[in-house]
């Protein structure tokens, strides 16, 4: 059970002060427009915290790029809308912490072989509510997922999209559940990346053969027997004493993966 | 759950362990040189075979003692010149009987069944009848003997009668008592096993237990007459085997199934007993499982256990406890199933829940999952208990100072002659001090050079700042081979081991304190006995260290620290100004709707769409309801509200809000299922409360009530008193005057009636063809049933009349229905004027300004207190109207009623913040100061959300009429009630149609006949009248035409609220009273009509220390307690108080009788009346009769605790059914439901004036005895 409230009302909290800046090919009027300064989400998805910005920048650029869809770029490397955003930020300045975070917004030459095209935000809901299953088929087979009602599912996505902390947990809560007599998940939802983005995801079990609790230092010995690392996630460096189901319960993403850096 | 379930073992060395349900150290039970070999349990009662092949009972954890009433009725004739004399005729009772005559009860004949047993004080007479008191000698009258007997002596009285009563009291609880052997010469013939059950034997008496016996010699016995108030029973009564079987092993189940093993290990199974046979018919055989043989069984209510030679576990399908009576395949079962794990020893307990002790390591394991669908449970868990340090079996032994004393006074026995003197001494001064002495009260202090000679080798082991001391080297424990007849084996002491057994079996014990002593050491268990544990399975003690154990370690672990530390320091490391950052996610209202269907008063209903709109940040939220076609119906403010309950009928989820300013006043939702039905009450309940801005404990200022369907409410005034303006040392309050209809007359509630210093403003403006207005200030509305109902105000303290036609103002005052002599004076205004009018009422009476110039004074002829509203009526338009007050001002639409969380049926409260609930089910429960629970899940913290249980019996009635052709049939008359009715007969209930309210509730029972009935019954159950509504007798005679039967099965609600179990004596009623010091008066009435109350309570210690018990008269059924005056109502409706209970003696020193109050006040009450229950204020008591009515017993002080006169409220013809009073306020429940505040009360005037309507939803208790 994911009862540790302190430390999830603190993941919840985690926020990111981002400066958007427009990209001078894109800019067609003579003054300069201001650089966007906004406090996002760690846990939320750009497209859920764009619109302001959006807005701001549209005078700005030339009117037949208006309606072409929005895209970022931190350093020249576009940015996938379909990660969390505090995600992103450990995967590219985990090791080099930069604040405010500034990134080129781009209305034009779209990296189609990079990103994934996103019309609008029931875009995001699908893909959210996909990872989200697909975390619970390997935490609990799927079956709180399928138990749940279509009204369960929407509070879920409405309490991330709007940050409602307690709206989210009221569902997610079930989420994190375990199966029977506390045992723990059958598998931990982890993805693990590596520093040029790269994604590892394997079954991974919360118990060791033995029946105790699995901590991160056996997971690190596990995956990466070679030479030892640091994991990172929500800018935090993990203890390696941690154990794994605890961690999946409390520092999960909302789309119920565990999304770690290598470093 | 149940607070002091526990569970028993015996190590490896014969010692004795309970592991208690809400700890996780095993306590071991003081060691008195004797080993045991077995053990069985049920709560409160052990039942175990000694190292000395002997029978020991152990009882323990009743709160308050076992006691017994012997009562013997002396018996006079009226002979010629002798006068009434004890010699009686020939065919006449005893000279002391039994009530009906039938037995012999002469005094001195009466005697303690063992010397487990003590009496308390004398044989006492009874000097009440029916409530009537009697003369001193107590003697009621008659005719002759079975005759209705009266308390006059009259000229055909021939034969009198008296009461003697005497209570004896079990006085060996908390010690091991032997048993009577079976021969003389104890080893004889020693006992091998033995096994208590019983306690769920369908259709029996309550309290009744079976225990079955083994002896060496291989014979059964049943030990005959046990029960909870006999708990060592009368005597072993032989029960015959079949041939060549040699009985090793007996289990009992609670529904009284006996199985027992043969040292072939085969099964053998007792068939046919009931409640009525408790020894059965015949011993039936069970084949083996796979012909192995099985060396331990145990039965549960539902399920038997059995392990076998080779280790192996087997569970016995189809075994139906309920049926187990009547049916051999219910009583043997269907089949073996081997479950996995191997055993050597098995115990079922409660609930079927399943404890082994392993083969391997020898560890109790705990079969988790088991539930009443899945009866084999899921996997062995073992119990990882600590274990306290061995006291007796290694050099450190050790034993807390609180028993230590104690201790030694059961060596005694065996010591030399000085000790025995003490040990005199000790019992003496134990006798003369009541029932229930405190613990560690005991007043014998062993002498210095007792201490030094019994504690040689002294070890002070100062760990926990108690000091502990070595045991006796050898402490022998009074064995049964020397002994003739049932004796105690020790020295008969009601608390002697305290260690083993808090009293109070410890909510706020302090486990980290006492760790220190426990260590964790492997022990070895050969015998486990689960009978008396009560494990929840939902959330399963603090026993496994793979549960939550490891939750609790993981909050303080140094990498969630860390985690936590990094967190919170993540953006500390921001070099820039964040403030000029927008926010990405804007602060939005949020909606929510649904289909659901609003129900009418007349349980009609129709479709419609509720819609609620939320904006946290503004805290703002409307609800809307719309017709199925989206057209409004109407919408109201969420903060109009001022309750939210739950009014569910079963199939019909429901919730109910109170929103005063609306024209319906209350709006009934009723919801497509239960889940959306509790999801809106929760999501309603928590916005409301954050638009009052409640959150966090409410102050002890609160009211309390308890709705029909056992949720809490809660008001509390301290938000509104914190906010409350105050201006010039008044309060004001404004009233809405938006489209009021003046011309027709308004009248508005002034809610702190007028007294000295209050004042009224209204502004307005006359229209151009005015004739006249007035304005009155009057008291309350008199309902009169007349020809029809009227309604008229009699009481006009202030009229207010301003006549144009007549060109003057005139001032009256209407006294009892007639005007008195008018004041006149010159007009002040003009038509179409605008004006203001100001009254300010003084001591001496109301000064009146019209347009801010003093106009006139009006001398009071009667008490401004009377008024308690304002009525305005002529051509006019008002434009506001201020009342102001000295003192706060709240109307019943600003209170409101927050939904606690929780399921009861009492809630007491007192200053200091202490309240007190109790259940349906007569348990006692301790409000924690959380918020939330069951359908109100997740609203508050999760702190103090204990689950809670809850049982209620659903009772329907079979009726029958007898027929000349076909006897007693179920075709009754066309004007007879239904065949299958409610009591009363005019309800139709069937077994079939019996349905459960909500998901929350399970039937624990099926239909079952109640031989129990009120009146007695016949074997059947059926009892017989003449016809349907007359009373019902248990013998058929001629004249009987109906009969009827009831029929009862129960249900258990689980929930959770912030409440936790206080205990587990069962009450009927209790009071609480905080005065200025910290110690809180507890009192209450337990079931049994006995008065008890409870020590340490303090604000810190809200569930106190132990119950001290006071005897009582009668049965009693109702209590009050305040400033140490204690008023209780007696079953017969008597009123009492206690006399002399001061701060010293807590305990006082008698009851004493109250005079009657009279029962025909108003005019529809006719029929006498006593008192049903009663609430006691500092200055008087309001008292509720049983035709309920309204009495109050006025001018009660210390000195005078039993006041000095009886008052009547007559002002209005309906009844009651709770009331509750401190001071200046009383409010009451009215036998509709609705809540009611008395208004006008003063020092003076402890009657008050008019109930004020508070909340109009059904309501069954309040209690406003907060500060």
């Amino acid at each position: 059970m994911a009862n540790d409230r302190e430390v999830l009302r603190e993941i919840w909290d985690g926020k990111l002060p981002v400066c958007f800046q427009l990209d001078q090919e894109e800019i067609m009027e003579i003054q300069q427009p201001d650089p966007f300064y906004v406090m996002v989400p760690r846990l939320s998805y750009f497209p859920l915290v764009i619109d302001k910005m959006k807005r701001h920048f549209l005078r700005y650029i030339s009117q037949e790029n208006a309606d072409n869809e929005m895209w970022m770029d931190y350093n020249g490397q576009p940015l996938k809308w379909h990660y969390p955003i505090g995600f992103l930020y450990d995967l590219y300045c985990g090791n080099d912490p930069q604040t405010p975070w500034t990134l080129t917004v781009h209305f034009s030459k779209f990296p189609g072989n990079i990103l994934l095209h996103c019309p609008n935000k029931d875009v995001v809901e699908a893909h959210y509510m996909s990872t989200v299953k697909e975390a619970d088929v390997l935490k609990h087979r799927g079956q709180i997922m399928s138990a749940m009602q279509k009204k369960d599912h929407n509070q879920l996505w409405l309490g991330l999209q709007n940050d409602k902390f307690d709206q989210f947990w009221a569902i997610n809560r079930r989420l994190m559940e375990s199966h029977g007599d506390n045992d723990g998940f059958k598998h931990i939802p982890i993805r693990i990346y590596a520093e040029d983005g790269t994604c590892t995801q394997r079954l991974i079990s919360p118990k060791n053969i033995d029946g105790s609790r699995k901590i991160i230092q056996q997971l690190i010995t596990e995956l990466y027997p070679e030479k030892p690392v640091k994991l990172r996630t929500h800018g935090i460096t993990i203890p390696l004493d941690t154990p794994l189901q605890w961690l999946s319960e409390h520092l999960s993403y909302p789309d119920n993966f565990l999304h770690i850096c290598v470093c | 759950m149940s607070s002091n379930s526990l569970l028993f073992s015996i190590n490896n060395e014969g010692k004795v362990y309970a592991l208690p349900t809400n700890g996780s150290c095993w306590r071991e039970f003081m060691y008195l040189g004797l080993e045991f070999k077995t053990l069985s349990a049920v709560p409160h009662f052990l039942w175990a075979v000694g190292g000395d092949r002997q029978i020991y009972l152990h009882v323990h954890g009743l709160e308050i003692p076992i006691r017994v009433k012997e009562e013997s009725y002396e018996n006079e004739r009226w002979l010629p010149l002798e006068g009434f004399t004890g010699r009686l005729l020939p065919t006449d009772r005893y000279h002391f009987s039994s009530q009906d005559g039938t037995k012999d009860r002469s005094i001195d004949c009466i005697r303690l069944p063992s010397m487990a047993w003590q009496w308390e004080g004398d044989w006492q007479l009874e000097l009440t009848l029916d409530g009537q008191p009697l003369d001193h000698d107590g003697w009621s009258y008659a005719v002759d003997f079975p005759a209705q007997f009266g308390p006059v002596k009259q000229w055909k009285s021939c034969v009198r009668r008296r009461k003697w009563i005497r209570y004896r009291k079990f006085s060996a609880m908390n010690s091991w008592c032997a048993i009577a052997p079976l021969h003389k010469d104890p080893t004889q013939e020693p006992f091998i096993d033995v096994s208590i059950g019983g306690n769920q034997i369908p259709y029996a008496a309550p309290g009744a237990l079976s225990v079955w016996a083994i002896t060496a010699q291989g014979r059964v016995m049943y030990r005959a007459g046990v029960s909870t108030t006999s708990p060592e029973g009368l005597k072993w009564i032989n029960v015959s085997i079949p041939p060549n079987c040699d009985i090793k092993q007996i289990s009992v189940g609670p529904s009284g199934l006996v199985w027992a093993l043969l040292w072939s290990g085969r099964a053998i199974v007792r068939k046919g007993i009931s409640k009525d046979c408790p020894t059965g018919e015949a011993w039936l055989e069970v084949k083996s499982p796979n012909e192995t043989k099985l060396t331990v069984v145990s039965v549960g209510r539902n399920v038997v256990w059995a392990v076998s030679a080779d280790t192996r576990v087997w569970f016995r399908k189809g075994i139906d406890g309920n049926a187990s009576g009547c049916s051999e395949m219910a009583a043997m079962g269907n089949g073996w199933l081997e479950i996995n794990g191997n055993m050597v020893h098995i115990s079922v307990g409660i609930n079927d829940q399943v404890f082994a002790i392993g083969g391997s390591n020898k560890s109790v394991y705990w079969r988790s999952g088991i539930n009443t669908t899945e009866l084999t449970g899921k996997r062995w868990r073992m119990v990882q208990a600590n274990m306290q340090v061995s006291r007796t079996s290694s050099a450190t032994s050790i034993v807390s100072s609180a028993s230590n004393q104690k201790h030694q006074s059961l060596s005694l026995l065996n010591e030399n002659t000085l000790e025995l003197k003490s040990n005199i001494n000790l019992r003496n001064s134990w006798e003369e001090s009541h029932s229930a002495p405190i613990e560690n009260t005991l007043p014998l202090k062993p002498s210095k050079e007792l201490k030094q000679k019994i504690s040689m080798n002294i070890e002070n082991m100062d760990m926990t700042g108690k000091s502990y001391e070595t045991t006796l080297k050898n402490p022998r424990a009074w064995s049964p081979v020397r002994s003739v007849g049932s004796v105690v084996g020790m020295e008969a002491q009601p608390d002697s081991d305290s260690s083993v057994f808090d009293l109070d079996s410890g909510m706020f014990f302090d486990e980290e304190v006492s760790q220190t002593a426990w260590g964790t050491c492997d022990v070895a268990w050969s015998f486990v006995a689960s009978g008396a544990c009560s494990l929840d399975s939902v959330q399963p003690p603090h026993w496994f260290s793979d549960s939550q154990n490891v939750h609790n370690t993981d909050i303080v672990a140094k990498w969630r620290l860390q985690i936590l530390d990094e967190l919170k320091t993540r953006n500390n490391s921001l070099s820039i100004d964040v403030t000029k950052f927008g926010i990405a996610i804007e602060e939005k209202g949020w909606t929510r709707s649904c289909e659901s269907r609003k129900v009418n008063y007349n349980n009609t209903s129709e479709d419609c769409i509720i819609s609620l709109y939320w904006h946290a940040s503004e805290n703002t939220g409307t609800m809307s309801v719309f017709q199925p076609d989206g057209t409004i119906k109407f919408i109201f403010n969420l903060s109009e509200v001022t309750s939210i309950t739950s009014c569910s009928e079963p199939g019909s989820p429901r919730i109910s809000l109170t929103i005063p300013t609306q024209s319906s006043q209350i709006l009934k939702i009723q919801f497509i299922s239960e889940m959306e039905q509790e999801e809106w009450l929760n999501v309603l309940v928590d916005i409301i409360s954050q638009i009052y801005g409640l959150s966090g404990r409410p102050s002890d200022t609160s009211v309390w009530v308890v709705t029909n369907s056992g949720d809490v409410l809660n008001w509390d005034p301290a938000p509104a008193l914190l906010t409350a303006e105050k201006s010039a040392g008044n309060y004001t309050k404004e009233f809405q005057l938006f489209g009021k209809d003046i011309q027709k007359g308004y009248t508005c509630m002034l809610y702190n009636n007028f007294p000295p210093g209050s004042t009224l403003k209204v502004a307005g403006c006359l229209f151009d063809d005015i004739n006249r207005f007035h304005l009155n200030l009057q008291g309350p509305e008199i309902v009169k049933q007349r020809h029809k109902i009227e309604s008229e105000v009699t009481e006009i303290p202030f009229h207010f009349n301003v006549r144009f036609e007549e060109g003057a103002v005139v001032c009256n005052t209407k006294k009892s229905g007639h005007w008195g002599p008018e004041e006149r004076y010159q007009l002040p205004l003009i038509p179409g004027q605008e004006f203001t009018i100001k009254i300010l009422c003084d001591t001496a009476g109301f000064t009146v300004t019209v347009n801010d110039k003093h106009f006139c004074f009006f001398k009071h002829r009667l008490s401004p207190e009377n008024i308690t509203s304002v009525n305005i009526s002529g051509p006019l338009k008002l434009f506001n109207m201020e009342y102001s007050s000295t003192s706060i001002i709240i109307g019943p639409d600003e209170m409101f009623w927050k939904m606690i969380g929780g399921y009861l049926r009492k809630v007491e409260c007192c200053a200091n913040n202490i309240v007190w609930g109790l259940s349906h089910d007569h348990r006692a429960w301790v409000y924690t100061g959380g918020w939330g629970g069951g359908p109100l899940k997740g609203l508050g913290s999760t702190d103090g959300i204990h689950t809670m249980t809850d049982t209620q019996t659903y009772c329907i009635y079979e009726n029958q009429r007898w027929n000349p052709l076909s006897g007693y049939t179920s075709t009754g008359l066309p004007t007879d009630r239904y065949m299958w009715s409610d009591v009363t007969g005019k309800y139709k209930r069937t077994r079939e149609h019996t349905k459960l309210l909500s998901r929350h509730w399970h039937w624990i029972s099926e239909w079952m006949i109640d031989y129990n009935t009120p009146g007695g019954v016949d074997s059947d159950g059926w009892q017989y009248a003449t016809d349907f509504p007359a009373p019902y007798h248990g013998k058929k005679i001629f004249t009987d035409c109906v009969r009827r039967r009831r029929w009862y099965r129960k249900a258990q609600i689980n929930t959770e609220g912030p409440w936790i179990r206080a205990g587990s004596t069962a009450l009927l009623d209790l009071s609480l009273w905080a005065g200025n010091d910290k110690d809180v008066s507890v009192w209450a009435v337990t079931l049994g009509g006995e008065v008890i109350y409870k020590t340490g309570v303090t604000a810190a210690t809200p569930v106190g220390n132990h119950w001290e018990h006071i005897n009582s008269p009668q049965a009693l059924v109702a209590i009050t307690v305040c400033n140490n005056i204690v008023w209780v109502v007696g079953r017969k409706a008597e009123l009492y108080y206690r006399d002399g209970i001061t701060k010293e003696n807590p305990a006082g020193t008698s009851w004493r009788l109250i005079e009657a109050p009279k029962g025909n006040i108003g005019s529809s009450h006719k029929s006498g009346a006593g008192a049903k229950m009663v609430s006691l204020s500092s200055t008087s008591a309001w008292v509720l009769l049983t035709n309920g009515g309204l009495a109050v017993r006025t001018d009660i002080s210390p000195l005078e605790p039993c006041g000095k006169q009886w008052k009547y409220i007559t002002d209005c013809d309906v009844t009651y059914k709770h009331i509750s009073c401190k001071d200046q306020e009383v409010w009451a429940v009215r036998s509709d439901g609705s809540l009611h505040r008395r208004l006008g009360l003063t020092a003076d005037n402890v009657l008050g004036v008019a109930w004020q309507l508070i909340l109009n939803v059904p309501c069954v208790y309040v209690s406003v005895r907060g500060s």
